[in-house]
């Protein structure tokens, strides 16, 4: 078996990371649903009523009397940010594990990726177009999943990757996976996604999220966002190790968010702020 | 052996002759090491942002999250160990990009300059640096040795 062929036979192993969060998806991508099915569904894990309570009670989502309900939690979070509660509260499954080809321990992955949540749930508001930023919080979540698939095939070669990197010898790291690889983490991300019958939305933004302008223009937003997120938290400190910081800003975002300069220091502040509150919640 | 971890926006000074002060995953943000051989002590800040004027009630909070603010901090608490003004050893470390040809957000850059601004104020400026590029540099200081280690995932450590 080649390669590739044993990264999809991981592919293919890996466990559905939350299945509430999944049947949460499909019931918010019916245009015709209800809160109510919303809240029916939530109600029935206690586990995930309490995260959900945990976190609407943060400083980063309180807003005038504590909320003691689903109905007022949701009122204050939207629902589609229960997703990646929902998310987060099974995050052992699919982010506690140390990325060793990337040189990167255990915490490091969940960090980086709650970070990227919070960071996309703050662009989503400079958003030319408005987006939904409880969609963006949950692509945040989960754009570099496919790092913990082709993490143990890139054992042992992290230092050829950073310096092809440093010298040169490829664009990025992305490139550098893809040399070493004929893949790399975003593609793998994507054929989770596809396995795991995420919405095009969320498929897309974990593609493309290194490649924005390569997506359609329906997502385009979208991806820009979780892009602009992705490069704010690791610039912030929290990115998967050897590959932090080895991406280039796509310029183009402009046409899709009005993050200015000075716009920009802030939200590094409101995502180490929020980070560490909300990590609090989770923990 | 005991391990002080300085966290974002935080500083922390010591005349400790064993252990070791750390700070990890520095991105954009720069660590700050002082040294004053006259009274032992050492001192290490992280630096988030150049500018305290963006937030001023965040400053007053967190002062250690600006270069401007987090100096001044680092300094008084220095002082507190008989520090009295003059020379000290003061090494750079962090300040990195993502790949930004224009340096759109060359938010590592500016901090850099922030606080080499912030040092001359002082009459004080670094004797080493390891500061730029697109990597991240954690630091470790042997309080034993006073040495500064810098180091990156996937690329090893180096004395600084």
């Amino acid at each position: 078996m080649n390669v590739l062929e044993c990264i999809a036979r991981r592919v293919e192993e890996k466990p559905l990371p939350s299945r509430i969060a999944f049947e949460l998806l499909h019931i918010i991508e019916d245009e015709n649903h209800s809160l109510k099915q919303i809240i029916a569904l939530v109600e029935n894990d206690a586990a995930l009523t309490t995260e959900v309570l945990k976190l609407a009670n943060t400083a980063a989502y309180r807003r005038g009397e504590p909320a003691s309900t689903l109905s007022r939690a949701m009122l204050l979070m939207g629902e589609m940010m229960v997703v990646g509660v929902a998310i987060c509260a099974s995050s052992s499954i699919i982010f506690n594990c140390p990325l060793n080809g990337y040189d990167s321990s255990a915490d490091e992955m969940f960090d980086h990726s709650l970070r990227s949540a919070i960071a996309a749930r703050e662009v989503a508001r400079f958003a030319r177009k408005k987006i939904n930023p409880g969609l963006a919080f949950t692509a945040g979540l989960l754009h570099d999943i496919g790092k913990t698939v082709i993490s143990e095939f890139l054992e042992g070669r992290t230092m050829e990757l950073t310096k092809a990197c440093e010298e040169g010898e490829v664009a990025d790291y992305l490139q550098a996976e893809k040399s070493v690889l004929g893949t790399d983490h975003a593609d793998v991300g994507f054929m989770l996604a596809r396995q795991w019958h995420l919405p095009d939305t969320l498929a897309f933004a974990i593609r493309d999220h290194h490649q924005p302008a390569s997506t359609e223009e329906a997502y385009r937003t979208l991806v820009y966002t979780i892009h602009l997120a992705d490069l704010i938290s690791m610039m912030g400190g929290a990115g998967t190790g050897a590959d932090s910081l080895a991406y280039t800003l796509d310029e183009r975002y402009e046409e899709y968010l009005e993050v200015g300069k000075d716009d920009f220091a802030i939200l590094l502040m409101k995502v180490q702020e929020d980070f560490v509150s909300i990590k609090q919640s989770f923990s | 052996m005991e391990i002080v971890y300085v966290g974002v926006g935080e500083y922390a000074t010591t005349q400790g002759e064993t252990g070791f002060m750390k700070t990890l995953a520095l991105g954009s943000c720069v660590a700050v090491i002082v040294l004053d051989p006259d009274h032992r002590c050492l001192g290490l800040l992280h630096v988030a942002l150049p500018d305290s004027t963006i937030n001023q009630k965040r400053a007053l909070e967190r002062p250690g999250m600006f270069a401007d603010t987090g100096i001044a901090k680092l300094l008084e608490s220095l002082e507190a160990h008989g520090y009295e003004g003059g020379q000290l050893t003061v090494k750079l470390a962090g300040g990195a990009s993502i790949m930004d040809p224009n340096h759109t957000f060359d938010i590592g850059n500016r901090n850099v300059l922030a606080i080499r601004k912030c040092l001359w104020k002082h009459k004080l400026g670094s004797i080493a640096e390891d500061v730029g590029g697109n990597i991240s540099r954690s630091v470790s200081i042997d309080l034993g040795g006073r040495t500064v280690v810098v180091s990156s995932p996937g690329r090893g450590e180096w004395v600084l």
